[in-house]
């Protein structure tokens, strides 16, 4: 007989104010220490949300009052909404970030990636797009203006057709966003030709992202199937991007490729050939390359909904509160 | 440069009508039309100094420490003046609340006035949707701080002798209460336009960079500002020690942030 007088004591310390208060506090408290140390994780931050919710729940259930306050009550139900939406959000969400030559299909592999443990991966990898080119201008400093980066959808189930994205308007696949980004840069291409007649390849050579390491466009490779480690270099005396004049991004009209397998060294223009005992190796000329973030959360669109729900329930519990009385009372 | 004269004007006359407040509240005399003109004439002056210069620019005043401190003296003041102008029986204090731009208008001073590059990912609508809430939030904050200023003062004598005018504490709490109300609406709307925006420009809603961490604990301190309110039913010098508190994270979130940090928004230059 005492169970539900026991329960009902616990509902109502669980709905207490003051449980809020401390809850709001610790919640304030976590968010500085997860600000100031960058080895805790933000995950730490359910802790409260979760006393939060559980606050909330034990305060709609318990006290007749706060259900009777319509507006109140859709706010903190709104709340609550987004307390699970985001929970779902960090168990299904996609966050990574991928690099296509000009030319060059995404065939869903990732460079980097972060994902929530439910996230659908398979989805990801049956998505297919071109990167067309891209076309990125710059103000005097040089100071980056809007990137335009032509798309081709390729699939899957889609018939192919091109799109332009820019830093604003991602390219929206099943859900992932992709996002031309302004890490970009100059790739070398090479066709690799095995000795005893293997399979050619053609790969390129992502040169680190430009003008942000424009005195360091180097980087080392292997050719495949291989073990050699190629340093490989590009020159050009041309200004690029001008300080005092608008640019645009492209690859310089005249160029040299610095090749380099420990004491050896090459210098190629396009066309040019080294035959090393592993294989021979032709440069065929320069692109540029694009580098891209992907997102997806399925959640968005309703954490905005619940967003403005709460704002708007919120703002008429206030109107009511505040209409009874003017403010020149 | 024209933008420059038009501006330190402005300021002249910011100062000669706050000083006007802080007189009238002092010698108990009552140069409200006087003030409340001032305020107009150099709001008009600073818009047009601000139009000026987006003109000039091709962007407007949210990118150098200087056009972020120009844009919020304007919509600070602003706010006040429509506090001013529709409740006459707060206008002292403006005693408070000028000081406080007082500070800002001299920092505005010692800043580089030069000028600054817009980042491709400021040229969407959400910028200043989200930049418009801000500044209805952090301006409702100042009305409330300046009322809040107003209870703390009267714990003296001479803060009780210079505010006898104004209406009680409760009632001056009653109406802080609405100003912060109003402001954890804005807040929250800022919050949201961000959001939208973080997510347009650099592809996600959120990261917890510098500026959107400060911002969320603005509004975490607001809600438990108001919540505390609610919890114990606070005394108004209680209440008006929260107000100060929160218009102080607000102050450093919306100007301390931008001062320490080169990219207060990930991503952001």
């Amino acid at each position: 007989m005492q169970q539900p007088e026991q329960l009902t004591s616990l509902l109502e310390s669980l709905a207490s104010l003051k449980l809020t208060l401390v809850a709001l506090v610790l919640f304030a408290a976590l968010v500085v220490l997860i600000y100031v140390r960058d080895d805790l994780p933000s995950a730490l931050l359910a802790a409260p949300l979760g006393l939060l919710s559980a606050n909330l729940l034990a305060a709609i259930l318990g006290n007749r009052s706060f259900r009777r306050q319509a507006a109140l009550l859709v706010f903190h139900l709104a709340l609550l909404t987004l307390v699970l939406l985001l929970a779902a959000s960090r168990l299904s969400y996609l966050k990574g970030s991928l690099e296509l030559t000009e030319g060059e299909e995404f065939t869903g592999t990732l460079l980097e990636s972060d994902a929530g443990p439910f996230h659908p991966i398979d989805t990801l990898r049956a998505l297919r797009f071109g990167n067309l080119g891209f076309r990125i201008d710059y103000a005097p400093g040089p100071l980056r203006q809007g990137i335009r980066n032509q798309i081709e959808i390729r699939g899957p189930g889609a018939v192919p057709h091109r799109i332009e994205i820019t830093d604003q308007k991602p390219l929206i696949l099943s859900g992932y966003r992709f996002y031309p980004t302004g890490n970009k840069g100059f790739a070398p291409s090479f066709n690799w030709q095995p000795t005893g007649g293997g399979e050619a390849r053609i790969g390129t050579v992502h040169l680190p992202s430009y003008p942000l390491h424009e005195h360091g466009q180097a980087r080392e490779w292997t050719p495949p199937g291989t073990a050699l480690r190629i340093w490989t270099m590009l020159e050009f005396k041309e200004t690029i991007l001008a300080p005092d004049r608008w640019s645009e991004f492209r690859p310089p009209k005249e160029h040299r490729i610095v090749l380099r397998i420990g004491a050896q060294r090459w210098e190629l223009v396009p066309g040019g050939i080294v035959d090393l005992p592993e294989g021979r190796l032709e440069y065929r000329g320069l692109r540029g390359w694009m580098g891209y973030t992907v997102f997806y959360d399925w959640t968005i669109p309703w954490l905005l909904a619940a967003c403005l729900v709460a704002i708007g329930a919120l703002g008429a519990h206030f109107w009511s509160k505040f209409a009874n009385k003017p403010w020149n009372a | 440069m024209i933008e420059l004269q038009l501006l330190w004007t402005a300021l002249v006359l910011y100062v000669v009508a706050g000083s006007a407040a802080i007189f009238s509240v002092v010698w108990r005399r009552r140069p409200e039309r006087l003030v409340l003109t001032l305020m107009a004439a150099g709001l008009a002056l600073h818009t047009a100094s601000i139009a000026t210069r987006w003109e000039r620019l091709g962007h407007g005043p949210y990118v150098t420490m200087f056009e972020i401190l120009s844009s919020n003296i304007w919509s600070l003041m602003l706010a006040f003046a429509i506090a001013f102008w529709r409740l006459p029986a707060i206008r002292g204090s403006a005693a408070v609340v000028m000081p406080i731009l007082f500070i800002m208008m001299g920092w505005i001073m010692m800043a580089d006035p030069g000028d600054g590059s817009l980042p491709s990912s400021y040229h969407t609508v959400w910028l200043f949707i989200h930049i418009g809430f801000g500044k209805v939030f952090l301006g409702a904050t100042l009305v409330a701080v300046g009322l809040a200023g107003v209870i703390l003062s009267r714990r003296t004598a001479l803060g009780l002798r210079w505010f006898e005018r104004l209406p009680e504490d409760v009632r001056l709490d009653d109406l802080a209460y609405r100003c912060m109300a109003i402001g954890f609406i804005f807040e929250s709307l800022m919050l949201v336009a961000g959001a939208i925006w973080a997510q347009d420009a650099w592809g996600r809603y959120w990261a917890w960079d510098p500026l959107e961490t400060w911002a969320f604990l603005t509004w975490l301190v607001l809600g438990i500002a108001l919540h505390a309110r609610v919890t114990y039913k606070l005394s108004p010098r209680t209440g008006a020690m929260l107000v100060v508190g929160v218009f102080i994270v607000a102050f450093l979130t919306f100007f301390g942030v931008p001062f320490i940090s080169t990219t207060p928004h990930k991503g952001a230059v």
